[in-house]
C-alpha cells in the first residue's frame, strides 16, 4: 500500500473546505430566517408551498401512526350521531362549515385554511379522527379539545363526522335545527356509520 | 391562452357589463373575467381544494365535490348550467340558488372575488 500522496490531500482539503462553506451558508440562512425576519409570519398571505407540503405531509404521517394506538367503538349509535351533529354544530362548523354551510368568514383567514369536512371519513379511519379532535394539530388552529372535552363527547363528534360523507344538506340543516332547503334532498339519509378501515 | 379564446371571453364579458347595464346595476361590474392569480390565492383561502380536487392547487384532493380538473374545457357547471363565463360567476356567487339543496355552501364572495375565481378556473384547461 503507497502512501496517500500530495493530490489525495489536496482532494480532502477540497471536500472538507466545500463541507464546512456548505454548513456555514445553511446557517447563515438559518439564522437569516430566524432572526433576520425573512420568514413571513402573516397568515393573510399562503405558505411557500414546499412549507405547505412539508407541513401538512408531516402531519398526515404524525396522525396515521400516532392513531395505532387509539382503538375505536364496533359502532355508532343514532343517539351519538345527535349528539356528535350539535357539538359539532356548536365548536367545529365556524371553522369546518358543513353541507350547504360555509365557514365563518373569519375562518379564510386561517392559515393554513381550516378544511371543509365532507371528505374526511374518506380520509381518515375513526382511531384516527379522534386522535385529531382529542389531541389538535400544532402550527394549525386546531385546537385539543380532549383539554376541554369528555373522551365520549369526542367520539360522539367522530360518530357524527363518519356520517358526514352521506349526509344531505337538508338533514344536516334538521340536525342542527335551522330550516331545510326547499328542494328535495338529493343525498341519502343519514344512518349511524360503523367505523371504517 | 391563446387569442381567440381570450376574444371570446371578452366578448362574453362586453355582453355580461351590458345587460347588467341594462338592468341598472349599482356595483360596477369589470368587464370579462376577473384576476387569475387572485382568484388561485381566493380558492386557496376558501378552501375550495377540501372538497374538489384541483390540479395546481396545495392540498387541493377534495373527495366530496366533482374534481376541477380541466375545468375550462367542460361542457356544463353543476351540471345544470352551461359552462360560460357569466354563468360560471353566477354559480359561484349563488350556488343554492343555481342548485337547491346542494352541498355546496354560499361562500358570500362579492362579484369581484367570484370573477377572480371564475377567471383562475378557467385557466384549469
Amino acid at each position: 500500500m503507497r502512501p496517500a500522496g500530495r493530490a489525495f490531500w489536496t482532494g480532502f482539503a477540497l471536500w472538507v473546505a466545500g463541507g464546512v462553506s456548505a454548513a456555514a451558508a445553511a446557517g447563515a440562512v438559518a439564522l437569516y430566517v430566524i432572526f433576520g425576519g425573512a420568514f413571513d409570519a402573516a397568515a393573510s398571505t399562503p405558505h411557500l408551498p414546499i412549507v405547505a407540503w412539508a407541513t401538512h405531509v408531516t402531519m398526515i404521517h404524525s396522525v396515521r401512526s400516532r392513531a395505532r394506538a387509539v382503538v375505536a367503538p364496533r359502532a355508532f349509535t343514532a343517539a351519538q350521531v345527535a349528539a356528535g351533529a350539535r357539538e359539532y354544530d356548536q365548536r367545529c362548523a365556524a371553522c369546518h362549515g358543513g353541507p350547504a354551510l360555509a365557514r365563518a368568514a373569519w375562518a379564510g383567514g386561517l392559515t393554513p385554511t381550516p378544511p371543509y369536512l365532507l371528505d374526511a371519513a374518506r380520509r381518515w379511519s375513526a382511531p384516527e379522527l379522534y386522535w385529531i379532535v382529542d389531541n389538535g394539530v400544532k402550527m394549525t388552529a386546531m385546537p385539543a379539545w380532549g383539554e376541554a372535552e369528555s373522551r365520549d363527547r369526542i367520539w360522539e363528534v367522530v360518530a357524527f363526522l363518519e356520517v358526514l360523507p352521506r349526509l344531505s344538506p337538508g338533514d344536516y340543516a334538521r340536525m342542527r335545527g335551522t330550516t331545510a332547503p326547499t328542494a328535495p334532498d338529493p343525498l341519502q339519509a343519514s344512518q349511524p356509520a360503523p367505523p371504517t378501515r | 391562452m391563446r387569442a381567440p379564446r381570450r376574444l371570446a371571453l371578452t366578448g362574453w364579458g362586453l355582453l355580461l357589463a351590458a345587460s347588467l347595464a341594462a338592468c341598472g346595476s349599482q356595483e360596477p361590474t369589470p368587464a370579462g373575467l376577473g384576476d387569475p392569480l387572485q382568484g388561485r390565492f381566493i380558492a386557496m383561502r376558501e378552501a375550495c381544494g377540501s372538497c374538489h380536487a384541483i390540479p395546481g392547487l396545495q392540498q387541493a384532493d377534495g373527495l366530496a365535490g366533482p374534481p376541477l380538473t380541466g375545468f375550462a374545457r367542460r361542457a356544463r357547471i353543476a351540471g345544470m348550467l352551461a359552462n360560460t363565463p357569466d354563468n360560471l360567476v353566477r354559480w359561484l356567487r349563488s350556488p343554492q340558488v343555481v342548485v337547491p339543496g346542494n352541498a355546496m355552501p354560499d361562500l358570500r364572495l362579492t362579484d369581484k372575488e367570484a370573477r377572480d375565481v371564475a377567471a383562475y378556473l378557467e385557466t384549469l384547461r
